[in-house]
């Protein structure tokens, strides 16, 4: 028998290559997101193993949880604690250093990278403690000198002797390009940019004083890194510092960087399910044709004594067979996606490292695994219906497959199935659950809905193909209505062939609509929100805006009042991990409309340092009222326990749960920059000639920030926003793709099976054209009634799933422009699927398809 | 009743059916009156006798040639030495080895011959779905040879009407659909008058609406020869018609095909190994080896049955 399955996709290569294409590009994505993401993070395990190379013992002050790229760090470590290092006995040498995100600004004095990899001020530590190599010129040895790593300064066009410009917390500074570092042996940290200056022009810029972000410690021969630890440890006072040895920071420092790209692997990986959901609605419907189609052989079989086991068996072996086949392929293919991924990401600002590619046994074992159980799973249905055909049908004159109890029960079913997944939705929607479960309920529900809408399309294929294909029937003539008839002949077979396409239609036109509310609500917001004129921010994301920016910003001619909205996180006890805005009250209520629940603009006056206010989202979750404590850990460990004095609606998202005053955040979150700076004209004042004049004022001292108007503000966000939309398309495109070759490959089938029509009509003067253009409309029905479905369900996701973010001020708009152009562009891969089926079908020779059994 | 007609026409017309009918493209009415028999004697090469009728009834404006009265008909399907090669070298088939003919319009012709005899393969070279490898075919006047494929499909789009073993209907469409389909793939205009008149000679009337499978053999057989009779073709090219019937079934299609020939002047030629079939003929062809070895005009059923023992 499993000869019999080899044999079968021996005969059939053409059909079975076009099956295995989905399980290729699925699997595909899954090896090559395992490679690419094994790659960088044995890229960022090199480079904090070089970066504690010659470090013995680490000591770090002690970091509650992390905080996402902007904002706070912790309590740097005072000059005096390295003097206590010093001290412990056993230390050869210990010395201070500052690594903190800063800015570099290339010749045009914009960030070197305004978005994705981090850049980094250095200052110079010890030889011994160096991790860098300096392979052009020296290391800086005046307070006017910089060092860059190769790759920022080759990439910035830098050369020894230029002038480069930093900037920390403060205003930028100028300094001489002195040498040209490799960190270890590779060109970047990680893809990372590094400025080194000598530690005390570091602490300046960075506006820590004395102090410094870790101290380094090397042990005198004879002492082992874990002992010199533990006589550290104990030196000093356990709550307030880490000590690690060197290679346990660099596996430390490594894991916080894989946490964080968790995301990205997650992220693939379910692009990579979506493509393998739809490859596997491929495979259905291709197994249920072939199956129709082989039913008088399968009954031959039976007939001459085959089990119905032994028929089952040579399906499923042939779909086994096909889907290992397939998964090596994809596996294989895999090598080559992971680089285009990457180069993707690079395209979108996500410069991440990889050197050499990791190949883990998992990696392979995993692709393998999945393909032919994907494959088998898809193929199980009909391979049972295959083992259900009677022997004596290979007696009767019309082959056709059995109908049995499952196909009345189908309906049912369907309906059964699309309200559960309906279910799951709203379950992982309103439920109680959270994160990443809450993300999975969804996911799962809308994969069963997809199944269930899949099986009730046929009733609906009839009706839709009117629709749709009218038009070409008035345009188009007999080919119009043949290819009509055609696409409604098997109404099953169509509707799975366009819900392939569906899956993928729906998901873009979410993307799209999800998008469009959110660039609408970004627009409502600043336009109902906003009582400021301009907006100062960072140009690059993960910098926040230097404090003294904002009195800068103030100083300038026409702008009126300024206000700073600064962002960190909390621990609070009972009540999650609230995000936490700093908020100047004098000013604030200037620039932002507040909707109080329970307050006024008098609560703003008695906020004070003791004072909180919160978002009536997160106050209803958690039952807090006026009046009570909140009991809150700060990323430095400083414990508070503010007074709620108020409660304000969260429709302008700029405010987080808790809002506290930027004062406390800058004492006890030690966030030092701004997030947002907000500001009004004087009356009169042109927004926009204001918005010039400030940018110009400000481009000398701070390079790094960047003044708009709302308008400006709101069209960058939807700027930024397309961009994301844009990597969206990219990866959906796959799982259209393969929806096309879905269409494709039922075409084929389909032409096999029509080959006498088509020789009948040829021989009574139907032009090649003519069959062309036949084949080449159905294909665009089917394709459209897939599109339709998917639009249609896009709709109904996005509603539904943007429910919850209502009350924080969402609102829904449909695009229906570029909805319509997503029906097009459905169209016009229904015309490409069809190129070759339609070429195929053209080329008949009429003599043989008529004589074609 | 109009089946009824039909059939007792079919069966007892041996003597009868030879008389041309002296109507031009007109209607059937009262279908063909048995009389004035003029036992044809029709030979095979040259052009028939003198038959006003024959050139009167121009199935298409300008297909048949002679369109001016008394002129002898030309024939309105010429073959010269035609050759058909399949394979090369040693297992090279010769399935046509120097097939000559004419055909008079308004002529009824029946191919048979034995299995692998070239029967098929002369009327699939004489429609214009298979290229000779040597020889000549001119069908209404146009040589087939220097067509291209577009022109060919052109050319029996509207001069040629086929009827095939199988039916070959489109299952998606209806009986009306199916019999105007030729006319709505060349883009032209329906005759309403005309296909109606089709429907109920053919006995299709109050089935017009079903499907193809909601049909028997001998009515879907019957769609298929209205649909080929629609474009007025200059030529009908029936394979087998009646392979697949059962024999009552076969006796109305013949009889269709037999009043089609005797009511619209339709030029008929048939390819059967089945001797009943080719009885209702006006002329047989018996091919052997791709070769014509018997070429003669019928008068009675027992002709055919001879001539076919004869060739054996």
């Amino acid at each position: 028998m499993l000869a019999l399955s080899v044999r079968g996709i021996a005969e059939r290569k053409l059909r079975t290559a076009l099956t295995a294409f989905a399980v290729v590009l699925g699997i595909a994505l899954v090896s090559g997101t395992y490679l690419l993401t094994d790659t960088i993070n044995r890229s960022f395990d090199q480079v904090f193993q070089t970066a504690n190379e010659g470090v013995d013992v680490v000591v770090t002050p002690k970091r509650l949880f992390s905080i996402g790229q902007q904002g706070t760090t912790p309590q740097p470590l005072q000059s005096s604690t390295l003097t206590r290092v010093r001290a412990v006995p056993g230390v050869a040498e210990a010395a201070g250093t500052v690594f903190l995100p800063g800015q570099i600004f290339d010749k045009q004095g914009k960030p070197l990278t305004a978005t994705g990899a981090p850049m980094f001020i250095y200052g110079l530590t010890a030889p011994r403690f160096d991790p860098f190599v300096y392979v052009k010129g020296h290391r800086p040895g005046a307070s006017d000198q910089v060092v860059l790593d190769s790759f920022s300064a080759q990439r910035a066009g830098y050369r020894i002797g230029d002038t480069v410009r930093l900037a920390g917390k403060g205003a930028a500074a100028s300094f001489r390009l002195v040498g040209i570092a490799d960190f270890g042996q590779a060109s970047s940290l990680g893809g990372a940019s590094v400025a080194i200056v000598q530690t005390p022009v570091a602490q300046r810029l960075l506006q820590l004083g004395d102090s410094y972000t870790s101290i380094d410690v090397a042990a005198r021969p004879g002492v082992t890194p874990p002992q010199l630890a533990a006589r550290v440890r104990e030196a000093l006072p356990a709550t307030a510092y880490t000590v690690r040895t060197g290679s346990q920071q660099a596996r430390a420092d490594a894991n916080a960087i894989k946490d964080q790209l968790g995301f990205l692997r997650t992220f693939l990986f379910v692009f990579a399910a979506i493509a393998l959901f739809v490859g596997a609605f491929l495979i259905v419907n291709t197994f249920s044709i072939t199956v129709a189609q082989r039913t008088r052989e399968l009954a031959l079989l039976r007939m001459i004594g085959a089990s119905r086991r032994q028929v089952l068996q040579a399906v499923i072996g042939e779909a086994l067979v096909l889907g290992i086949l397939a998964s090596a392929v994809g596996l294989a293919a895999g090598f080559g996606l992971a680089p285009g991924l990457q180069a993707l990401f690079r395209a979108f600002g996500a410069d991440l490292p990889s050197s050499g590619t990791v190949i883990e046994a998992r990696t392979v074992i995993v692709s393998l695994l999945v393909g032919p159980l994907v494959t088998l799973a898809a193929a199980l249905g009909p391979a049972l219906r295959a083992s259900r055909v009677a022997p004596v049908s290979a007696l009767s004159q019309a082959a056709s497959p059995p109908s049995g109890r499952a196909a009345r029960r189908r309906t049912p079913l369907a309906g059964a199935l699309a309200a559960v997944g309906v279910a799951l939705m709203c379950l992982g929607l309103f439920g109680s659950t959270s994160g990443g479960s809450a993300a999975g309920l969804i996911g799962a529900g809308a994969a069963v809905v997809f199944i269930g809408v899949g099986l009730l399309a046929s009733h609906i294929v009839r009706p839709l193909a009117l629709v749709v294909g009218l038009p070409l029937q008035w345009l188009r003539g007999v080919s119009g209505r043949l290819a009509r008839e055609n696409a409604t002949r098997n109404p099953r077979r169509t509707a799975s062939t366009s819900a392939a396409l569906m899956i993928g239609v729906t998901l873009v036109a979410f993307v799209t609509i999800f998008a469009a509310g959110l660039k609408s609500s970004i627009a409502n917001a600043v336009g109902a929100g906003l009582k400021g004129d301009l907006i100062m921010q960072s140009a690059a994301i993960t910098q926040p805006v230097p404090a003294a920016a904002v009195g800068a910003l103030a100083q300038v001619q026409g702008v009126r009042t300024v206000s700073a909205i600064r962002f960190s996180k909390a621990i609070a006890a009972g009540a999650g991990r609230p995000d936490v805005t700093g908020v100047d009250p004098a000013t604030i209520g200037r620039v932002l409309k507040l909707e109080w629940v329970n307050g006024s603009a008098a609560t703003l006056r008695t906020l004070g340092a003791g004072g909180a206010l919160i978002a009536k989202g997160y106050a209803d979750e958690h039952h807090l009222k006026v009046g009570q404590r909140l009991s809150l850990t700060t990323p430095t460990g400083a414990r508070l326990r503010p007074l709620v004095r108020g409660i304000y609606e969260q429709k302008v998202s700029l405010l987080a749960a808790i809002t506290l005053t930027n004062a406390v955040l800058g004492r006890d979150f030690n966030v030092a920059g701004e997030a947002f700076v907000m500001a009004t004209t004087a009356p009169g004042a042109d927004a926009e000639a204001v918005r010039a004049r400030a940018e110009r004022q400000l481009a000398s001292g701070y390079p790094g920030v960047k003044v708009l108007t709302n308008q400006g503000f709101i069209d960058e966000q939807s700027s930024q926003i397309n961009q994301l939309l844009v990597l969206f398309y990219v990866l959906l495109a796959l799982t259209l793709l393969i929806a096309g070759f879905g269409i494709l490959n039922t075409l084929m089938l389909a032409i096999g099976e029509r080959t006498r029509e088509l020789g009948m009509l040829r021989a009574i003067g139907t032009s090649r054209r003519q069959v062309r253009q036949l084949v080449r409309y159905e294909s665009v029905i089917t394709a459209l009634i897939g599109a339709v479905l998917g639009v249609a369900l896009g709709v109904v996701f996005a509603v539904l799933v943007t429910i919850p973010l209502r009350s924080e001020g969402f609102t829904i708009s449909i695009p229906v422009v570029e909805l319509m152009i997503l029906l097009a562009v459905a169209a016009i891969f229904g015309v490409l699927a069809a190129i070759w089926p339609a070429r195929r079908a053209a080329r008949l020779d009429v003599l043989r398809a008529l004589a074609y059994e | 009743m109009e089946r009824d007609r039909l059939q007792s026409h079919a069966r007892p017309a041996r003597g009868v059916r030879r008389d041309r009918p002296a109507r031009p493209s007109g209607p059937p009415a009262g279908a063909s009156e048995p009389g004035a028999s003029e036992p044809g004697v029709r030979d095979a090469a040259p052009a028939p006798a003198a038959d006003p009728a024959v050139a009167a009834r121009a199935p298409d404006p300008g297909v048949a040639a002679p369109a001016v009265d008394g002129a002898p008909a030309e024939p309105i399907l010429v073959a010269v030495d035609l050759h058909r090669r399949y394979g090369e070298g040693d297992v090279a088939v010769n399935a046509l080895d120097g097939v000559s003919l004419q055909l008079p319009a308004g002529a009824f012709t029946a191919i048979m011959g034995p299995s692998g005899s070239g029967k098929s393969t002369l009327m699939h070279v004489l429609a214009g779905l298979d290229t000779p490898t040597s020889g000549t075919v001119t069908l209404a006047g146009t040589e087939l040879a220097k067509l291209d494929d577009r022109r060919l499909t052109r050319l029996r789009r509207e001069k040629v009407g086929f009827i095939f073993q199988t039916f070959n209907l489109l299952p998606v469409l209806t009986a009306t659909e199916n019999i105007e389909l030729p006319l709505k793939i060349a883009g032209r205009p329906v005759d309403v008058a005309w296909r109606d008149q089709l429907i109920e000679t053919v006995g299709l009337s109050g089935r017009t609406d079903h499907h193809p499978a909601e049909l028997s053999g001998g009515e879907q057989q019957r769609v298929a020869v209205a649909r080929a009779l629609i474009t007025r073709p200059a030529v009908v090219f029936a394979d087998e018609p009646t392979g697949n019937l059962d024999s009552h079934s076969s006796a109305e299609v013949l009889a269709l095909l037999r009043r089609s020939v005797d009511e619209l002047g339709q030029t008929v030629v048939m390819v059967t190994h089945d001797a009943n079939a080719a009885a209702i003929a006006d002329r047989i062809l018996v091919l052997v080896d791709g070769r014509i070895a018997r070429d003669e005009t019928i008068a009675e059923p027992q002709q055919v049955h001879r001539l076919m023992r004869e060739v054996r």
